[in-house]
């Protein structure tokens, strides 16, 4: 480098060359944030294994729900054989799979997909906590970006949309598809009629996102590595449960117990963006669904607050 | 505040300091009986100077509050009591247009994992608010001038301390600000990587008019690359004034080689003003001459003395000694 350097062997090229340009305002800092992390992720093979796990259960709706539109079109009025069962009108066996498959676009199917679709995204979270935000704090990147003309809330908007825009590939946007795809085989008036499940969707999708998007942020803050991060929310989101489940089903407590269970909360306030009843909702003996939302509100609020304190821009200079 | 003739910006005190519009086209930073509490304790207490464009060395030990001064200029720390001005923007009030004006490099390595080099500087000029087209080929502009253009396409981890350091200057002249704030740059690298570094910083302060505050404890950096210095200590603005004026306030040193009796050779040395600073005990001196001084005058004495004098060697106080001369005057 000392030679290289040298001013006289420069040749012309190496001259620096001053810039003169317009600078954006602070806020377009966000999708660029956004970008690197997302790359970050997707740089690791695990993420697409289970990214395509993840569409495995979408595949599984999708096709679900053509087969059974397909079969339904090819079934004549004649009974068919079922084994040794009897015999059965075909279509009444479609309604009967569509009912028990949850495939029959209705609030029901797509609160199924969310629930099952919300597993995978749990996993890939507390895997991926640790590359988005918590090596920042451990490799020292929190001073590069800090430095630069940005506020704590742009930095945090910016992983925030990362993590959102990934929970939103895997729940939200398939849930959307699916919806289109039940008013192509069925009928272009579904997608009008049932307006107030595309509404629900992404109602279920928003709080999907909010409270999974600042919890993961505040714990991937506090733990940054990625054992103690799956650990935290494997009692989070597995041992609440558990715990909740033993003290409502098991001890008889108060239904409110069940509002420990964070993932279960989430469920109730989808449900209701869905317009489904409390008691289709399994297990039963459920809390009311706005006593859940002031759970997760107290809870994001928590995470929002230590979050602001947590990342600081003082830091930079050590 | 000391202060000495060939002072490159002087701060003058309480009324006589002007007022700042003035003067803001003409100085870079411009802070005013600046103080900073962290609870009890204080970090900066009345810290007034004001610095025309150029390189200026920012030394202290550590607890000086360079760091707390660094922060407040970077806008990310707002000033217990005083005023300042950066680039004509006022701290503590436009922290984010502060830090547009401001290429900072950090001294910790700052990098984020799994990026390559050229989108590492590319993401830095976005997140100065540059279209990302213009982010691209600033950041392989700046990476070719910086001789790294051969590991632009490297992962941050591959990178060697040295080219570590020169990216992190990259990452801080992409979006080419008036003003650098360079904590440490020398930090980690061998000779050559230094010696190439202070000239690289030499020619951004020189050549194409960078404003340098240059934040190390390595005063032989600041005597290569700064025209001028500020030291703090324990919070305070010590120090203010030319890097060269400061050398020549050095100062001057010899080591001498003796053979024979050197008690009265020393005792004739203390005489003339001369003070011996180091005796080994096996006929090697270090002394320090008064001003006016004539070399001969060493031979003169030994010959009087019957002393043999078998070396004489120049061995001017460095600045860290002078650092430590003025702290131990001060307290």
């Amino acid at each position: 480098m000392g030679e290289s350097l040298n001013r006289a062997a420069t040749p012309e090229l190496l001259h620096y060359r001053p810039w003169r340009g317009e600078f954006r305002t602070p806020a377009a800092s966000i999708w660029p944030i956004a970008r690197v992390a997302l790359t970050s992720i997707f740089q690791k093979w695990m993420f697409w294994i289970i990214y395509i796990l993840g569409l495995l259960i979408f595949l599984l709706f999708f096709f679900g729900q053509y087969l059974l539109s397909w079969a339904e079109t090819q079934a004549g009025e004649t009974d068919v054989q079922l084994g040794g069962w009897g015999r059965m009108n075909p279509r009444h066996l479609i309604a009967l799979f569509r009912g028990f498959l949850k495939l029959d676009g209705s609030a029901e199917s797509y609160r199924s997909f969310f629930a099952y679709q919300g597993y995978i995204v749990m996993i890939v979270l507390a895997l991926a906590g640790s590359i988005l935000i918590g090596n920042d704090l451990r490799f020292g990147s929190l001073p590069y970006y800090l430095s630069k003309p940005l506020s704590r809330w742009h930095y945090l908007l910016g992983k925030g949309l990362a993590v959102a825009v990934f929970i939103n590939l895997m729940t939200t946007l398939p849930a959307i598809v699916l919806f289109a795809q039940w008013g192509v085989l069925e009928s272009w008036e579904y997608l009008f009629e049932r307006f107030d499940l595309l509404l629900g969707i992404l109602g279920y999708g928003l709080v999907l996102t909010v409270t999974l998007t600042v919890l993961l942020l505040a714990t991937a803050t506090w733990l940054r590595r990625t054992v103690p991060l799956i650990m935290m929310w494997t009692t989070l989101f597995f041992f609440c449960r558990l715990l909740s489940a033993a003290m409502v089903d098991g001890l008889r407590f108060s239904p409110r117990w069940r509002l420990i269970d964070l993932w279960n909360s989430t469920s109730l306030i989808g449900a209701a963006c869905l317009g489904l009843d409390l008691e289709t909702i399994r297990p039963g003996n459920q809390p009311p669904w706005y006593e859940a939302a002031l759970v997760l509100g107290g809870v994001s609020l928590l995470c929002l607050t230590y979050l602001i304190r947590r990342i600081r821009g003082v830091e930079i200079v050590r | 505040m000391l202060q000495w003739e060939g002072l490159i910006w002087c701060a003058a005190q309480g009324e006589n300091m002007g007022q700042s519009e003035a003067n803001d086209r003409r100085t870079t930073i411009d802070l005013r009986n600046l103080s900073r509490w962290y609870g009890e304790f204080q970090a900066l207490c009345d810290v007034t100077f004001q610095l025309a464009p150029g390189r200026v060395g920012l030394l202290g030990p550590n607890g000086a509050g360079k760091s707390s001064l660094l922060k407040i200029l970077l806008g990310l720390l707002s000033p217990s009591s005083g005023t300042g001005h950066v680039l004509g923007h006022p701290i503590g009030v436009e922290g984010t247009a502060l830090r547009r004006a401001i290429g900072y490099m950090p001294e910790a390595d700052a990098l984020v994992p799994g990026l390559r080099g050229a989108d590492y500087v590319a993401l830095a000029g976005e997140l100065y608010g540059m279209s990302r087209r213009e982010a691209q080929r600033r950041a392989h502009e700046v990476l070719t001038y910086l001789e790294l253009e051969d590991a632009r396409y490297r992962r941050l981890e591959e990178y060697s301390t040295g080219m570590k350091q020169r990216l992190k200057l990259a990452q801080a002249l992409v979006h080419d600000p008036p003003l650098l704030l360079l904590d440490e740059p020398t930090s980690g690298l061998d000779p050559a990587g230094r010696e190439a570094m202070l000239r690289l910083l030499l020619t951004l302060g020189r050549d194409h008019n960078k404003s340098i505050l240059l934040s190390t404890h390595l005063l032989g950096d600041v005597e290569r690359v700064c025209d001028s210095v500020l030291i703090l200590h324990k919070g305070r603005l010590l120090l203010q004034g030319g890097v060269a004026e400061l050398c020549r306030r050095r100062q001057d040193r010899y080591r001498l080689q003796i053979q024979g009796d050197a008690t009265a050779f020393r005792e004739e040395l203390r005489l003339e003003g001369v003070q011996v600073l180091h005796d080994n005990g096996r006929g090697e001196l270090r002394v320090a001459v008064p001003s006016q001084w004539v070399t001969r005058a060493f031979f003169t004495l030994a010959d009087n003395h019957r002393v043999l004098l078998r070396g004489l060697q120049p061995d001017d106080e460095d600045l860290e000694e002078l650092f430590h001369r003025v702290l131990k005057d001060q307290t």
